[in-house]
């Protein structure tokens, strides 16, 4: 795929706070990237940036191969959906998604065709008329996209669009976007700190924090293969240990050795080992790797959320299986369920 | 209970717009009164309508205030619409200094903000007039429009603009697509705010206006020497216009909402910015005008202006005519940098500005009308040789008194009739602390300019006495209009004010006591600093000519310098009429003012104080 965007080396400073240490991305077309992160790490910085909206420190925003950090947003091929959407309450909705083709001044009957068009698009025929007041917070989101979209931008830019919504709608939208982002199969950037969200809609993930980019994947990769502690703690639970890959394929942490499947590190690296609750089994006593005792058990609907007592630490299983409270157990892994990462700050 | 409760409710509701209509309607009612009375109706007519239309000094008053109204509304809330957009994108701390900046001018009293650009004005010697007065007044609208504005703008989503430029909209555009129309009831409001301090200012226009410019609140102070009813039909107007604009904003936006396409609006816009552009080059083409100008600060209503209008005519220039209201709020603006040529003060005042070396000497021989001045009132103390001033009016202060109510063989009492128990609670006394002493160190046998502490002690008693047994009233210029209604028996008067009061009513007589009393003169002063010497001469010649001596006393009613025309005016319009005369009878009891210094006016105001207080 083709480069549309890419950041090379972007800073961002503000009143002496480096809010950006240097990204460098690459965003294809038709890509679905996701900036994930949590509050302040610069994922928005980044996209107000690309958008037009912050001047950068310093580093390169190219678009096409041609550099735009000079060009004022209202001159970018680039839209933009605004957490909490940002509709301008004064205008109807046909008036809303009509702004940027009227201020073309494209001929009327074609503004009419494509609102007609693009509110199909968002599911929202016949909302012409409506004030935006009238709306529900999931309608005001398609508006804001179908505003968005109807100026067939290369790239649509989104800012935590689904953060006002409650959960149920939110997943709704989730599919939604993803069904839209396909149909008119331009590139969409996304910031969200939800990781669920990114895991469900991303063609690729770029994971931030403190204002540097941890990690670029696909969300298998990312959620597979954390490659240190913060994405994996910052993508679903998991258990982070300490410990020293003795040499490719073996790892010892707890004071046991483990077979793994892990290579390329220096013998007796330092290393974090990451075991995801859903990896590890609950089996007899004598039976698995390691021994414990259950402290607790929380029922989560699909499964049950157990803590094990370990000689070392707490271990967090996900379980279908149901064990009773200070029964003595022991813990099962394969090695293919070991991952081992670099440790923070190495990478 | 709760139907007593709810009648209580409607009952208080029902004062209270009792009580701010009433007033109103009182003052329509009267606009339409055939009589100059501001208390008695006498009968329905459009007079003082017509009047108003006629008088060109209120005219021109009401243009100042319309024109200045609309362009300091139209500039200050471009200018704070501005600075609040700004303002809600800058740091919180800049913001905050600035808000605190901005409310010290709302806060602050008028008189403050009035006198600290009056200073500014004279500090850099701007020339005061309508540019001085249109930029004081965009200066003390702008900060109401800022305070309306800027919560408002505070309010919107930070992103709208954000949004409309990334949808292709300049920021111009983001500005008057997205952001304007969202705050539009805000700049609304702030305007209209904006416009009321505008129209209604007195106090600072007051302070910054010169050259003859004034707007209603300054022409209405002015004129408040004997209230000139047109008042009331300009304020039944302003009424009117406002009634009509409150219906409107109610039902346009009804019609509106069905049938508003944005050409209707553009077309509104444009109607509205080419009203205020005339509206400005009117302004500016007001105060163009090169012929030679002629400034003269004179009394209100203490002219006929079509002699002013005349005198133009005839010397082909420009008379810059100001009014002011007291010897001492005259000579406030005059010192205060205010430049006039000719100057109307009293004898007292005459005699300080000579002293102070603030007036010249007159050319007696460019004023050939001199012969025809009644010579008996020249030559006074204050002016031995009479080198400086040029006698206008003249008169004494008596007592009016209402034949029907009062004993002629009471009047042998003198000033003493004002403690006659017959006449307790039946009199009207001046709220002026020399007027009052005067009567009392005349009544008494002393000077009424009595520097001596025991005399003035006495009189204090008197005053003090008089006010515990005769509970008079204590009044200004109204007590002309109630003395016209017969409301009580006498009251202290001015003797012009007494000829006006005795030709719109026969059983009103006047007197002047025989232990003395004060004669007062005004007249022509020309100022050091006068560029026109020649012309202030011929001004001066020409208001004291028989012709317009005549029409000026006949408008006035106070007896003029000119024995010709006074001689024709005894005998016509004022025949019989014996407050259109005057006791000069210097060399007895009566007396003329004599400047005071501060001491000694100190002296007197504190007494005078002690007695309307207590």
């Amino acid at each position: 795929m083709k480069k549309l965007i890419q950041l090379k080396n972007l800073t961002k400073e503000y009143g002496g706070q480096v809010v950006l240490k240097g990204i460098n991305l690459d965003i294809h077309e038709n890509e679905f990237l996701t900036l994930l992160g949590p509050s302040g790490c610069g994922k928005t910085t980044t996209l107000r940036i690309i958008g037009g909206f912050e001047e950068k420190s310093g580093g390169d925003v190219l678009f096409d191969d041609v550099d735009i950090s000079s060009l004022p947003p209202y001159k970018r091929e680039i839209n933009t959906v605004f957490q909490k959407y940002a509709l301008f309450p004064h205008m109807n909705v046909f008036q809303n998604i009509a702004f940027g083709l009227n201020l073309k001044k494209i001929d009327h009957s074609i503004v009419e065709q494509k609102v007609t068009k693009t509110l199909k698009l968002v599911g929202l025929s016949g909302f012409e008329k409506r004030a935006i007041d009238q709306l529900s917070g999931g309608q005001q989101q398609r508006v804001a996209i179908a505003r968005a979209l109807i100026n067939e931008p290369k790239v649509l830019l989104l800012d935590e669009p689904l953060g006002a919504l409650d959960l149920k709608l939110r997943k709704e939208m989730q599919l939604e976007l993803k069904k839209i982002q396909k149909e008119v199969g331009i590139t969409f950037i996304y910031v969200t700190h939800d990781q669920e969200e990114a895991l469900t809609m991303s063609d690729t993930i770029v994971i931030m924090n403190d204002g540097m980019i941890q990690q670029i994947g696909s969300p298998t990769d990312i959620y597979n293969e954390p490659e240190n502690r913060f994405v994996a703690q910052f993508i679903g639970d998991s258990n982070i240990v300490e410990g020293v890959m003795l040499k490719d394929y073996l790892v010892k942490f707890d004071g046991q050795e483990f077979d793994c499947v892990d290579y390329g590190f220096d013998d007796n690296e330092e290393v974090d080992v990451v075991l995801r609750p859903e990896d590890l089994d609950i089996v007899e006593l004598g039976q698995g790797k390691m021994s414990g005792e259950v402290e607790t058990i929380i029922f989560k609907g699909v499964h049950y959320e157990i803590t094990v007592r370990c000689e070392n630490r707490h271990y967090l299983i996900h379980t279908t299986d149901y064990v009773e409270v200070g029964k003595k157990v022991d813990l099962n892994f394969y090695p293919e369920d070991i991952h081992v990462m670099y440790k923070m700050g190495t990478y | 209970m709760i139907k007593n409760r709810k009648f209580s409710t409607s009952l208080f509701v029902g004062l209270c717009l009792l009580f701010q209509y009433l007033p109103i309607i009182v003052m329509v009612i009267f606009s339409f009164n055939s009589a100059k009375s501001l208390s008695n109706f006498k009968g329905f007519s459009f007079y003082w309508y017509e009047e108003l239309f006629k008088n060109n000094e209120l005219m021109s008053a009401v243009f100042v205030s319309v024109s200045i109204a609309i362009i300091a509304t139209l500039v200050s809330t471009i200018l704070g619409t501005i600075t609040a957009i700004g303002l809600s994108k800058s740091k919180k701390i800049v913001r905050q200094i600035v808000l605190q900046l901005n409310q010290l001018p709302i806060l602050n009293p008028e008189i403050v903000t009035a006198i600290s650009l009056m200073l500014f004005f004279a500090a850099f010697k701007v020339d005061k007039g309508y540019m001085t007065m249109l930029f004081a007044h965009i200066a003390f609208c702008t900060p109401f429009v800022i305070t309306n504005v800027l919560p408002k703008v505070r309010r919107l989503d930070p992103n709208l603009s954000d949004a409309a430029m990334d949808l292709g909209a300049t920021p111009f555009q983001a500005l008057t697509k997205v952001i304007l129309p969202q705050i539009k009831p805000a700049i609304f409001t702030g305007a209209l705010l904006a416009f009321t301090m505008s129209f209604d200012d007195f106090i600072i226009s007051y302070f910054v206006t010169g050259n003859g410019v004034q707007n209603i609140s300054i022409a209405v102070y002015n004129m408040s020497k004997r209230i000139n009813p047109s008042i009331n039909a300009l304020s039944a107007i302003v009424v009117f216009v406002i009634l009509g604009v409150l219906a409107l904003s109610y039902i346009v936006p009804a019609i509106v909402k069905k049938k508003t396409t944005s050409k209707v609006r553009k077309r509104t816009a444009r109607i509205v910015i080419a009203l205020s552009c005339l509206a400005l080059v009117i302004g500016i083409a007001v105060r163009e005008s090169n012929k030679p100008v002629l400034r003269v600060f004179n009394w209100g209503e203490y002219v006929d202006k079509s002699v002013i209008k005349a005198f133009e005519k005839e010397y082909d220039c420009k008379v810059v005519y100001e009014t002011f209201d007291s010897n001492e709020s005259m000579y406030t603006k005059y010192t205060g940098g205010n430049k006039y040529d000719i100057l109307v003060p009293s004898d007292y005042m005459i005699e300080r500005l000579i002293k102070e070396e603030r007036i010249q000497k007159l050319d007696w021989s460019l004023i050939t009308n001199r012969d025809s001045l009644d010579t008996s009132i020249m030559n006074q103390p204050f002016d031995p040789n009479n080198e400086y001033w040029a006698p206008y009016f003249y008169g004494n202060v008596g007592i009016v008194y209402d034949k029907t109510k009062v004993d002629e063989a009471d009047l042998g009492q003198g000033f003493e009739i004002l403690r006659n128990q017959k006449y307790k609670g039946n009199i009207y006394m001046y709220d002026s602390v020399r007027d009052s002493f005067t009567v009392a160190l005349k009544a008494l046998g002393y000077s009424m300019n009595s520097d001596n502490d025991a005399e003035i002690q006495e009189a204090y008693q008197w005053l003090a006495n008089q006010k515990e047994t005769m509970a008079p009233v204590y009044g200004g210029d109204e007590i002309i209009d109630s003395m016209k209604n017969s409301e009580k028996a006498m009251a202290i008067m001015y003797s012009g004010d007494a000829a006006a009061i005795m030709a719109e009513n026969e059983n009103m007589d006047f007197y002047l006591p025989t232990e003395g009393t004060n004669v007062w003169f005004d007249g022509f002063v020309i100022t050091n600093e006068c560029q026109e010497v020649t012309l202030a001469h011929e001004f001066i010649n020409y208001m004291i000519s028989d012709e317009n001596a005549l029409l000026n006393t006949l408008e006035v009613g106070y007896l003029t310098s000119n024995k010709h025309a006074s001689a024709i005016a005894k005998e016509e319009d004022f025949e019989g009429n014996s407050a259109y005369g005057i006791r000069t009878d210097l060399t007895g009891n009566d007396e003329v003012f004599t400047y005071q210094d501060n001491a000694l006016k100190e002296k007197y105001a504190i007494l005078w104080t002690k007695i309307i207080s207590q």
